[in-house]
């Protein structure tokens, strides 16, 4: 009996045991998506090139949030999007004089750029991997990359401006110290001038492909001319006039633009948009349709037009459908109607240039100005001005009222393209209600406050 | 493996033709029935001391055979009768046993292991049942889950919104994960695995209410639990933490909720219809603000105001002022329960067929509910040792869920958009149904409810099958093999539409938005499992040793087409169209069991067991985790010592288990993800990153406990305290923002949950005019964090300004905070409040009198929590809250935009607000019919009227206190951004049997 049950008992394990070891576990992979170590371990030209493009779609991601957030505070444009009170009362500042942790809308120019600048950091890293490339083909993905990664530094610095950020963020888990604004600075401008010198190695072409937002510039010597376009913007920010006109020099920029050549105010690389997957152009509104939820420009650019300039066609009124918001009132509680939407956007995939020949131009401008060649500044001025309808320039010629005309200019040419004009305003110590109007009772905000996880991370690690 | 298991049959049968041979012996017979002298079919009857055994016939009779000796005690158990014990001897040997129901609920048998059970006075841990009768049988419940509301001690249960078709947060003895795994039980039917996800519908993306992120949960859809019909159920276990769960191993940290479906009895074939019909109104209404003249100077301001005070006189003038809530969420709808039942069999072969149908429209106009199912349960026994059974089970439903919630930019939630919308605006549609714009929004509301679609249609098979085997039977020992298992398939589709005639779709690019959802599981579990009970002396031993393994497969499909044409939403007629998520899941669980149970003589019961789990969900896919638990009761009743008569039971138990809890799919790659640029794909890296060391989260818990039973039962009382510790919880580590991760998963943080959970039952009255049982019940949990390796953190909603649930060392997870900021907590910030509430308390009564009429109430008190009401916050910019231009303190400003300035000015706090409540959950009055009164073949005929969720007491300045915009979140729940409301729902019940 004993012998029959032990008998059974074996038989049963031993069927018990094939039915469960019969049938193997797999190793599961991820059935969705490539590994992040596999474009780190010996890259193929293929994943470098998936990441190069993956870095390009990345480096769009501040435009939308710089726009509509600087260009708030700078009062620019004015923020109706009706379903969330934030966007008015936060960042109006309404009720608050100062900005918060983790501010509300505010990781657009934060996180996203330096997302961008991480995926910069890898192609980079992948790239010095790879056995596959050669050193022009290596120094052609560096110099593009470290290009992209000090533009990306950009909007961080301004929107943390006093409050400092990290330039070395190599290392998730041991970042660097934060920088000051001026040293910041001269450290983005130095990646720049790497990314220069790596291109100035890279052969005459580049072994990638990159969207048609950099057509012209799609090889090592046009990306040199966009590399040293975005230095020219970081000098004049460093205030360094010099360098700012050495940097013109070399890049793309074309002073011979007349009124019927006004295109060519719109030369530079931009930032691509398409169907989705792709990502819509995010400034493109359709016109007069009936929303609450919708970017307004600022009535007081349609009031200080000069008459007959042509940069006017970049506002459309919104005759049938004026936007209201319980947000936005006047001292007296009267709700504030939005007239004027963005106009420039034939379509929701059309291309917005993220630096040009006309941005250029006002540097040019700006530098010579300031370093007192007065001739050359009214020059480059009035090339803006008669390019848009408008008379020469017949004001003073002192520096200060060359800068009062050019950063008007500025306010014009540059509309709502990622804030230049609250940037503009701080850099120049103009950041006050003179410049700023406040017809919404709302307060000017000179910077944004460190991120909750900048703090803890000094808190806990620092 | 055919042919092994005919090998072993056959073998088997061998052996047990052997065994049986002849003994000295008398036989034993008799017939058993209860208290109304109906036969009892199938009762247990075994010899004590020994497991030799038979049961009761179709007519209640049975014939035993002593072996051996002169005299002997014979152990009579039925579900849902006490057992009883009567002494046979050689000459009194005919028993005649009415056997006495069990109002207590001792003698049930309550799940321990796999493959093994004891009786809940045994039971060394607090498993809490739920009879089918307690589920249905007073009122109706939308879902199975709604059924439980009040019922299980220990549960917090929490209802995401008012929309029909479920929608539930169950939470089993405090917080189980801060989110890398599944904070829901596990869901067990019949020993099925059975999938409870809610399906992901891109509601959240056509409303806009994220602005596009795969991840968001604001889809609003229900967890699929709801796909079972309640009335298929006999009882519900609930293994609330690890010391019962452990015999579930890696995937019980939340708990177990094991179901079981009715099952056919030998005898006539029994058929009942019941049908309910009723309706549902709207629970509880806001009373939005009218609009007069001086208000409406005061909210648009006295330069603006003009064209509105035209309005206003034109919508006075037409009669079509309108109170948009009562507009919306005004309907009576229709609601109809249709179950009939089938069941009946011999002595070899029950079955049990059903059918149900459940049509449920909700109170915003084109929402509803509906569910056909269809079940056969049969079991058969193939010969004297071979017991099969399969259970099957085919379910169709279809939700209607409506626009409700969040929104972003596109008026796609009926109450974001009437929040801003005054009484007075022009949104009836014409004669020809062109739907006016809508000034004050993104769009009309009465076009979005008419014209959107939000849709999911689910069906869904599953089949479990089980075969016990009895390999060996002695006079003093059994050896059986248990293998069963089964497969839950679930095909899922869904649609939302916003047709390009609306006005915010007219305001985008490519006006028109659909998006397709695709979703299939494929779910199959087996085990197997040998136990072998023998007497060592007077201590029984129980022993089981066996494997699990569980295979999840599912293909998710979610395609978007954007700028339709012609009123059509098929995706050929999409300008563009694009896939907005695929996901696909492959996930493998392996587990070996052993478990030891001794009992020596219902005295001193101990438990002992312990199971190693694999899963490919781990980082590490092949290590085994061990979960261990053991338990231990102690019957001092049953002792020779005791001498207290009145106190029948009085039992001290103790238990200790550990658990595990998985991460989700995908949380263990480290991968790149695609985005298109100008017609390329470039990969991305992800802002995700893993702790390449990362293990599962895993839970140990203490628990203790007393049960009394007092004068025969009459008085029971039921006490547990439970320390439940989780360790490891897999916590997104924030580095500093500027590094480009966002989050590293690691094992960062332990937790631990303490409660109490008391319940005492009374049957103060028992005649035959007035049976009254009342049953009160009590309990609470509180959860801290105490460890915690990475920075404090925040954790969900809107960011800070909107309030958010705080990550702190020494503080709840589910504490609310908000601005403003520099306060002594960690991180700064201000505690606002607690989503759990300090204590829940359940009241029940069950009073049958007059003999035929039956009446029964729950009412359901939660004491304490906090919610995050964003509604008010709506309401107030908008102007609808009532009284919103109130000036009690008379300085010109209402108390409304008091409210918003007080808010933007840093306060969160605004709208943070308690949850206490009190409801009538349930109320049911029933008049069974007498057997006299009765023609021909009706055997039962039971009318009656009930009221679910009849009345609501609370402060909670919305709609319900049970909300969650996110749907069933671990600790994010209690965030309201107007929800669909919640209803009261009133049934006519007429239940027949023939």
């Amino acid at each position: 009996m004993i012998r029959s049950i032990n008998k059974i008992l074996a038989f049963t394990l031993c069927a018990c045991l094939t039915l469960f070891t019969a049938c193997e576990i797999e190793e599961v992979i991820d059935p969705n998506n490539p590994s992040l170590d596999g474009v780190l371990n010996d890259a193929s030209q293929s994943e470098i090139q998936s990441l190069v493009t993956g870095l390009e779609a990345a480096h769009r991601g501040y435009f939308n949030n710089a726009t509509q957030l600087f260009g708030t505070f700078g009062r620019e444009v004015w923020p109706y999007f009706g379903s969330d009170p934030r966007f008015q009362q936060d960042w109006l500042g309404t009720n608050i004089t100062e900005t918060y942790p983790d501010f509300f809308g505010s990781a657009g120019t934060y996180t996203t750029p330096y997302q961008a600048i991480r995926q910069a950091n890898v192609l980079i890293q992948s790239a010095q991997n790879a056995s596959v490339l050669s050193n022009e083909q290596l120094n052609g993905v560096t110099g593009f990359a470290k290009t992209l990664e000090a533009y990306q530094y950009i909007w961080p610095l301004m929107q943390q401006y006093d409050n400092g950020i990290r330039i070395d963020v190599d290392e998730p888990l041991n970042p660097g110290p934060f920088l000051e604004y001026d040293d910041a600075l001269a450290a983005i401008r130095m990646l720049l001038n790497e990314g220069n010198s790596d291109l100035g190695n890279a052969g005459s072409s580049f072994f990638f492909d990159l969207t048609s937002g950099f057509s012209g510039f799609n090889d090592p010597d046009g990306m040199q001319q966009v590399n040293r376009a975005i230095a020219a913007r970081l000098a004049l920010y460093a205030e360094d006039y010099q360098g700012a006109l050495t940097a013109l020099n070399n890049s793309f920029m074309d002073l011979n633009v007349t009124e019927a050549t006004s295109d060519k105010m719109f030369i530079g690389p931009a930032h691509v948009y398409g169907e989705a997957p792709d990502v819509n152009n995010p400034l493109f509104y359709p016109l007069d349709q009936p929303t609450n939820t919708i970017l307004i420009v600022h009535p007081a650019l349609i009031e200080d037009a000069l008459p007959g300039d042509a940069r006017l066609d970049k506002f459309a009124e919104r005759v049938n459908n004026p936007v209201q918001n319980s947000g936005i009132t006047d001292a007296n509680g009267n709700q504030l109607l939005g007239r004027y939407q963005d106009a420039r956007w034939a379509t929701n995939t059309s291309p917005i240039p993220f630096i040009r020949n006309e941005e250029l131009i006002l540097i040019y401008a700006e530098a010579n100005a300031q370093l007192g060649n007065a001739a050359e500044a009214v020059d480059a001025i009035n090339t803006i001005r008669n390019t848009w309808g408008l008379a020469d320039y017949d004001g003073a010629t002192d520096t200060e009222s060359l800068m009062e005309e050019i950063l008007f200019q500025r306010r014009y040419s540059l509309w709502a393209e990622a804030g230049h004009r609250w940037i503009d305003l701080r850099r120049t110590g103009r950041l006050n209600s003179d410049y700023v109007d406040l017809r919404d009772t709302g307060n000017i905000f000179t910077e944004v406050a460190r991120r909750t996880s900048e703090t803890n991370w000094e808190n806990r690690n620092g | 493996m055919g042919h092994s298991l005919k090998q072993t049959v056959l073998l088997l049968f061998a052996v047990f033709a052997m065994s049986t041979a002849a003994v000295a012996q008398f036989t034993v017979t008799g017939s058993v029935q209860d208290a109304s002298g109906e036969p009892l079919i199938g009762v247990s009857i075994v010899i004590k001391g020994t497991t030799t055994g038979t049961a009761s016939d179709l007519d209640g009779t049975f014939e035993i055979n002593i072996p051996d000796g002169t005299e002997s005690t014979l152990m009579f158990s039925y579900t849902g009768y006490k057992t009883s014990e009567v002494n046979v001897t050689r000459v009194n040997n005919t028993v005649n046993l009415t056997m006495e129901e069990d109002i207590a609920k001792l003698d049930e048998v309550v799940v321990t292991g796999l493959a093994s059970g004891v009786k809940r006075s045994n039971s060394g841990v607090a498993v809490a049942t739920v009879s089918g009768e307690e589920l249905t049988e007073n009122t109706t419940a939308q879902t199975l889950d709604n059924a439980l509301y009040g019922k299980v001690p220990g549960v917090l249960m929490q209802s995401n919104s008012g929309a029909p078709g479920g929608g539930i947060n169950m939470q089993l003895r405090g917080i189980s994960t801060l989110g890398a795994g599944s904070s829901q039980p596990l869901y067990i039917v019949d020993g099925v695995y059975v999938d409870n996800s809610s399906i992901r519908t891109g509601r959240t993306q056509v409303s806009g209410a994220s602005g596009g992120a795969t991840t968001a949960t604001q889809d609003g859809a229900a967890n699929r639990i709801a796909d079972l019909n309640p009335d298929d159920i006999a009882n519900i276990e609930v293994l609330k933490g690890p010391s019962a769960a452990a015999i579930y191993g890696t995937r019980a940290n939340a708990g177990v909720i094991i179901i079981t479906t009715k099952k056919g009895q030998a005898g006539k074939t029994k058929v009942s219809l019941s049908q309910d019909i009723g309706f549902a109104q709207g629970q509880n209404f806001i009373g939005f603000d009218s609009w007069d003249e001086d208000k409406i100077v005061n909210f648009f301001g006295q330069d603006a105001a003009a064209p509105e005070l035209e309005k206003l006189r034109a919508a006075q003038a037409e009669g079509r002022v309108t109170d948009w809530e009562e507009y919306f969420y005004g309907e009576t709808p229709l609601l109809s329960n249709t179950n009939l039942r089938v069941s009946g069999g011999n002595q070899k072969t029950q079955f049990y067929v059903s059918g149900g149908a459940q049509s449920e429209d909700g109170i915003i106009e084109g929402t509803g509910f509906d569910r056909y199912s269809i079940r056969a349960n049969i079991d058969h026994r193939l010969n004297d040792f071979i017991r099969l059974s399969v259970n099957s089970n085919y379910v169709n439903s279809v939700s209607d869920r409506g626009f409700t919630g969040n929104q972003n930019n596109t008026g796609g939630s009926l109450g974001y958009s009437i929040a801003y919308t005054p009484s007075y605006a022009d949104l009836y549609p014409d004669d020809a149904g062109n739907y006016p714009d809508n000034q004050y929004f993104n769009d009309n509301p009465i076009a979005i409810r008419d014209l959107g679609v939000n849709e999911q249609k689910v069906d869904r098979f599953i089949t479990a099958f089980n075969m016990d085997i009895d390999l060996l039977q002695t006079s003093n020992a059994f050896l059986k093999l248990k293998v069963n298992g089964g497969i839950d398939y679930l095909s899922g589709n869904s649609q939302v539409y916003f047709p390009e005639v609306l006005q915010h779709q007219r305001a985008q690019a490519n006006p028109g938005d659909v998006m397709w959802g695709r979703q299939d599981i494929f779910n199959t579990n087996l085990q197997a499992f040998l136990t072998y009970n023998t007497n060592i002396g007077s201590v029984n031993s129980n022993t089981s040793v066996g494997g699990v393994r569980l295979d999840q497969d599912s293909e998710f499909l979610l395609s978007r087409g954007r700028g339709l044409l012609l009123g059509q939403n098929n995706l050929q007629w999409a300008q563009v169209v694009s896939t907005q998520e695929q996901t696909n899941q492959t996930v493998t669980d392996l587990g070996w069991v052993a478990q030891q149970d001794f009992n020596w003589e219902d005295k001193l019961i101990l438990s002992l067991g312990v199971r190693f789990d694999r899963s490919t969900l781990n980082r590490d896919q092949e290590k085994y985790y061990a979960f261990p638990k053991a338990s231990l009761a102690a019957n001092l009743s049953n002792f020779d010592f005791w001498n207290l008569s009145d106190v029948n039971q009085f039992k001290l138990r103790a238990a200790y288990g550990e658990t595990g809890g998985l991460p989700n799919f995908g949380n263990t790659f480290e991968s790149l993800n695609s985005q298109l640029i100008g017609g390329s794909i470039g990969s991305q890296v992800s802002a995700r990153s893993i702790d390449p060391n990362l293990e599962p989260e895993t839970a140990s818990e203490l628990e203790f406990g007393l049960d009394i039973g007092l004068f025969d039962n009459r008085i029971t009382f039921e006490g547990t305290y439970y320390n439940k510790e989780v360790r490891d919880l897999i916590l997104d580590l924030t580095p500093a923002g500027s590094v480009g991760v966002g989050a590293i998963a690691t094992n960062a943080a332990d937790l631990t949950n303490e409660g109490i959970e008391l319940a005492v039952g009374f049957n103060p009255v028992r005649s035959t005019n007035l049976d009254w049982f009342t049953k009160l019940m009590w309990w609470t949990n509180e959860s801290e964090i105490t460890r915690l390796d990475i920075p404090t953190r925040t954790v969900g909603g809107f960011g800070n300004s909107l309030g958010t649930y705080l990550i702190a060392e020494g503080y709840s997870p589910t504490t609310i905070v908000g601005n403003p900021s520099g306060t002594s907590i960690p991180g700064g910030l201000t505690v606002y409040g607690d989503r759990q509430p300090d204590f829940t308390m359940t009241w029940f009564n069950q009073i049958n009198f007059l003999k035929n009429f039956d009446l029964s109430f729950l009412f359901h008190y939660q004491g304490g929590g906090s919610a995050i009401n964003l509604s008010a916050l709506l309401w107030d910019l908008g102007g609808t809250t009532p009284g919103w231009d109130d000036d009690p303190d008379g300085d010109g400003v209402g108390v409304g935009s008091e409210r918003v300035a007080a808010w933007s000015g840093g306060n969160t706090g605004v709208y943070i607000e308690d949850t206490d409540y009190l409801k009538l959950r349930e109320l049911g009055l029933y008049y069974t019919f007498p057997q006299s009164a009765l023609p021909g073949p009706l055997e039962r005929l039971k009318i009656g009227a009930s009221v679910n969720n009849l009345l609501l007491w609370t402060n909670y300045g919305s709609y319900d206190p049970e909300v969650s915009n996110f749907g069933a979140q671990p600790i994010t729940g209690n965030i309201e951004v107007t929800p669909f409301p919640s209803s009261r729902r009133i049934f006519f019940h007429v239940k027949m049997d023939f």
